[in-house]
């Protein structure tokens, strides 16, 4: 009898974990991109609102000068900053995910870039705990300088995963295009020896096609580049992440010319001479 | 020398009516005349009712929405190959013609601004000062 409760424990005992390993690994599928983004923009709207707040409980504390006004203030500008680390910490969870779900990046410079991501989650994270030990005013804007400071090196980071993230999207896009001509070269290559018909076009069109791929992906070495450069202490920052996207933009605008190249060397295997 | 001829008729040898036979009133051939007339007339009333009311009615779709304008349909470009080749038909070159496609579809939607990625704008200056 004794034996036999044992084992229906036992069996409760498996069942229940399975239970709770099962629904924790649902959980963790359903964690994507797309939530943390709306958590992130979720975070942003609250930031805002309490920004809105400090501002105005700033203006009454030194309009009025008063404890109460004060103890406001105080309140106000923890809330805030606590909300301030809190849209960093998602926005950057955001992108971690997103660097997830993009195909075509090295694993070293993933995993390099994973490193770099939750350090700086983990800097916030602490970052907001000592806001919510903050005593005095003083020790707010103290709080706020350092993450300022800190922001700084983040955005360093963030365009360089950005960049990361749209390099990969253009090298998996090139390789798919350089199979495609691979394929095509054969093809022709077969033709050219059966001699049935004339492939000097279709060649030239597949010529065409490679310069094409290595212009694009001279000017995604050019925007990377320029991502590199971008440090701690530039002042346009975005300006030069702009800018580097710009040529980003201009290396995707090769592949489209490539591609478009091979539709011309199909039609023109097609055609007859 | 009116009323002289009339009493000169031979009023014994007038024509007599026929037996069984009546004889029809003017009036009486005339009446489906009249009824075919009204209905015709009946039709052609409603016909021209329904024209104006249609050319009044704002809602006809026929007419089409005044100040509600409609895209120019664009004419889409279809390659036509007018002298095909042996291998128009060729089953690898057709595979790698829908691959193409699909792979031009792709690098279309391919979003290479990830503006929605970019870095959230941030007050990090405090200050408790009075300007």
């Amino acid at each position: 009898m004794r034996i036999k409760l044992s084992k229906i424990i036992l069996l409760l005992f498996v069942f229940s974990l399975l239970v709770v390993f099962g629904s924790l690994t649902v959980r963790a599928q359903e964690f994507n991109f797309d939530r943390a983004n709306s958590d992130y923009l979720y975070n942003y709207n609250l930031y805002r609102q309490s920004f809105n707040e400090y501002v105005v409980a700033k203006e009454a504390y030194l309009k009025y000068e008063t404890l109460t006004s004060k103890t406001e203030a105080l309140e106000k500008t923890r809330q805030m900053l606590r909300n301030q680390d809190e849209v960093v910490k998602t926005y950057l969870t955001a992108l971690r995910l997103k660097l997830a779900e993009t195909s075509g990046i090295s694993d070293y410079e993933q995993n390099v870039l994973y490193l770099k991501l939750d350090s700086e989650i983990a800097w916030f994270a602490k970052h907001q705990e000592e806001a919510n030990s903050a005593g005095t005013l003083e020790d707010l804007v103290s709080s706020a300088q350092d993450g300022k400071d800190q922001y700084q090196k983040t955005e360093v980071l963030v365009y360089g995963t950005l960049g990361a993230i749209i390099a990969s999207k253009e090298t998996a896009l090139r390789e798919e295009i350089n199979q495609k001509i691979k394929e095509l070269k054969d093809k022709v290559g077969e033709i050219r020896l059966k001699g049935d018909k004339n492939t000097a076009l279709a060649e030239r069109w597949l010529l065409e096609a490679e310069n094409r791929l290595t212009r694009s992906q001279e000017k995604q070495f050019a925007a990377q580049q320029a991502l590199s450069k971008i440090k701690v202490n530039n002042s346009k920052k975005a300006e030069d992440y702009n800018k580097a996207q710009f040529t980003f933009e201009e290396s995707h605008q090769y592949l489209k010319d490539a591609n478009s190249y091979l539709r011309e060397v199909i039609r023109e295997i097609k055609s007859a001479d | 020398m009116r009323i002289r001829t009339i009493l000169n008729q031979d009023f014994e040898n007038l024509p007599r009516q026929e037996e069984g036979k009546e004889i029809k009133p003017k009036m009486a051939f005339k009446k489906p005349l009249i009824i075919f007339a009204s209905v015709f007339g009946a039709v052609l009333v409603l016909l021209i009712a329904t024209a104006v009311f249609m050319s009044f009615n704002p809602k006809d779709n026929s007419t089409g929405k005044i100040g509600q304008p409609t895209p120019t349909p664009i004419p889409e470009f279809k390659e036509e190959i007018t002298s095909p080749s042996s291998y128009a038909t060729d089953s690898a070159i057709l595979k790698s013609e829908e691959e193409i496609k699909a792979l031009d579809e792709k690098i279309q939607k391919t979003d290479i601004k990830e503006s929605g990625l970019n870095p959230p704008v941030l007050e990090w200056k405090i200050e408790f000062e009075k300007n």
